[in-house]
């Protein structure tokens, strides 16, 4: 009888302990598997969400007239276009922040009132980062209207507005938003140049703090440490709320993934280890008979462990299917906005059927140890 | 064949050392079969298996086809006990989720069932009387098949010696009679056996028999006051006949 036979025969045989312990692996794999899944999704949530809540860094000229700053909405002074590439080139730039776009602000005629005109550049991100950038993609010749503006003009999407001495047409009217967008209209950065006589300038660079910083290691600060030896002519402003609701997200996910996945490791290795410390304390007699009649402790011993690692393969294909099934039931109705992004992983099949079977022998070892190293006679007595 | 010198073997307790071996000197030779009889104990299955070298003694010296066993690796000890020496327990000891034919086949050295004339374990089977119970567990045997099993799975390698603990401690009559018959045919085809037993049903079969009382050896019965707890001195110990 081979090994494997002598193995499959026992497990059949203890049938009760064997169905627990792949049970128990099964469910701990499920859980690391559902976590890690909606943990992945919870990330990509967050960062949709932030998204869409906008930028929260600003930097403006640092020879901005700040009173004109905060009472306009932008800043009086320019800086060349290229400051948003030189900021986007300096190594480390993208560990602080993301999604650069350039912008410039400033105040137009439209109709019998003036409005906020703002250009909108090319938006660098960071290697890695999404494609898609943030905030509005405007092309040349086309305007994106506040409503605001749109119910005063009585302009809609398609129809022509008259800015300067060009005509432009109108991509389209934004939502009702109750902020100072109402009366703001955006073109693309090198028409607003052109409209406000400053080719080739800008007044600011919106940008987002990086989620791979938290609020204790200050992005605020490695960002104006990066600008302070790069770009001494700009200053960076954060809005704060926005940044601590970013961190606070990000912590809380990361917080959630750490209490929960050794959690759940130390649950299934403390099970696992329960059941083979009964497992073996059933088999002592066995054990000592198997030492009676010649076989060496390894190959006892490889018994129990072969018999782990079987565990742990089929626990962590059940188990995979299993956590895949609860994160793609429960996912999509806790992490609404990129729900169609909860996918099936099989990266995380692999590392399960890899990890799984180490983990149980691991937790199998020292059972395991105890039991062949006890002298055969230690059980077999009857006296 | 086997010499024990001065075998000693203490346990602690609660209670203090015991010596369940108190220097036993024992010589068997080849085609011997011995009984070693005594009180529940006594040491004498203590005896048993330090000879079949599964119980290292506290002290002394046992040699096993001129080779002191205890004295080998652990690994080599395995091979020699696994191609040598035959055991049958008082308790089956059988393997629960094997069937008879696989528990026989276990008795082999490992590695060696595959040169083994399957024909052998039929006959072993047959002549043991468990032709019809080859493919079944031991959960579903009397206690007579099993220790049959038992019995046929120390005999189906031929070993040079087959130690039998309380061999038919579990049995009824007819089946302790069938076992001794069996040690007895192993016996007059040239084998030796020792068996410990508190019985009297191995009386016909023994070329010799020893009492064992105290941790020691001896060729007399012990007189019906002797202890069972160490620290008995009187009785002297024996060598076996040349």
């Amino acid at each position: 009888m081979t090994w494997i036979q002598l193995l499959l025969r026992e497990a059949c045989h203890h049938w009760v302990n064997t169905l627990l312990g792949g049970f128990g692996l099964a469910i701990a794999v499920a859980l690391l598997v559902a976590v890690q899944m909606t943990t992945e999704a919870a990330e990509r949530e967050t960062r949709r969400v932030m998204r869409d809540l906008g930028f929260n860094l600003r930097i403006i000229p640092r020879e901005t007239d700040m009173d004109h700053f905060w009472d306009h909405g932008f800043s009086d002074q320019t800086m060349s276009e290229d400051t948003t590439r030189k900021l986007a080139a300096q190594h480390g730039s993208f560990l602080s922040f993301n999604h650069l776009t350039p912008t410039l602000e400033g105040r137009i005629q439209a109709g019998d009132r003036p409005v906020l005109l703002t250009g909108v550049g090319e938006t660098l991100v960071g290697p890695g980062e999404a494609k898609q950038p943030m905030g509005l993609r405007i092309k040349p010749g086309q305007v994106i209207l506040g409503s605001g503006v749109a119910a005063r003009l009585k302009v809609k999407r398609g129809g022509l507005i008259r800015l300067g001495q060009r005509d432009f047409t109108v991509d389209r009217v934004l939502a009702e938003s109750g902020t100072d967008d109402e009366v703001r209209i955006y073109g693309a950065l090198a028409d607003v140049q052109s409209l406000l006589g400053t080719p080739g300038r800008i007044n600011e660079i919106k940008a987002v703090d990086c989620l791979c910083l938290t609020a204790d290691q200050d992005p605020l600060g490695k960002l104006r440490e990066i600008l302070e030896k790069t770009l001494p002519e700009a200053r960076v402003l954060q809005l704060r709320t926005m940044a601590d609701a970013r961190a606070k997200q990000r912590q809380s996910a990361e917080r959630y993934s750490e209490f929960a996945v050794p959690l759940v490791l130390l649950v299934g290795a403390g099970w696992l280890a329960l059941l083979t410390w009964l497992n073996v304390r059933e088999r002592r007699v066995e054990i000592g008979l198997w030492r009676a009649l010649g076989h060496s402790s390894s190959r006892i011993a490889a018994l129990f462990l072969g018999k782990a690692v079987l565990l742990g393969l089929a626990g962590a294909a059940a188990g995979f299917a299993l956590g895949t099934w609860i994160a793609l039931e429960a996912g999509p109705g806790i992490f609404q906005v990129t729900a169609k992004s909860l996918s099936m992983d099989p990266t995380l099949l692999l590392w399960s059927m890899l990890l799984a079977p180490a983990f149980a022998a691991l937790s199998t070892v020292l059972p395991t140890l105890g039991a062949v190293s006890q002298e055969p006679a230690d059980t077999l007595r009857a006296d | 064949m086997l010499l024990c010198e001065q075998l000693e073997r203490r346990f602690g307790g609660p209670a203090g050392e015991v010596a369940a071996l108190a220097g036993v000197s024992l010589r068997i030779d080849r085609g011997e079969f011995v009984v070693i009889k005594g009180p529940s104990g006594c040491g004498k299955s203590t005896l048993l298996l330090t000879m079949g070298g599964m119980q290292r003694p506290s002290r002394g010296n046992l040699l096993f086809l001129d080779q002191n066993l205890y004295e080998m690796p652990a690994a080599r000890r395995n091979r020699v006990r696994s191609k040598h020496i035959g055991f049958v327990f008082q308790l089956f000891h059988l393997i629960p989720y094997l069937t008879v034919r696989e528990n026989i086949l276990a008795g082999l050295p490992p590695g060696d069932s595959s040169r083994l004339p399957l024909e052998r374990v039929d006959d072993l089977m047959s002549e043991l009387g468990l032709g019809h119970r080859a493919l079944h567990k031991p959960g579903s045997l009397s206690a007579g098949e099993r220790q049959r099993t038992a019995l046929a799975r120390a005999l189906i390698k031929k070993p040079d010696v087959i130690l039998a603990d309380e061999p038919t401690g579990n049995l009824d009559p007819v089946n302790a009679a069938y076992v001794f018959r069996f040690l007895g045919e192993y016996h007059r085809s040239g084998g030796t056996v020792v068996v410990v037993t508190h019985g009297q049903d191995a009386a016909g079969y023994a070329s010799r028999t020893l009492h064992m009382a105290s941790g020691r050896l001896s060729a007399d019965p012990p007189p019906p006051e002797t202890s069972t707890t160490s620290g008995h001195d009187s009785t002297p110990t024996i060598a076996a006949k040349g």
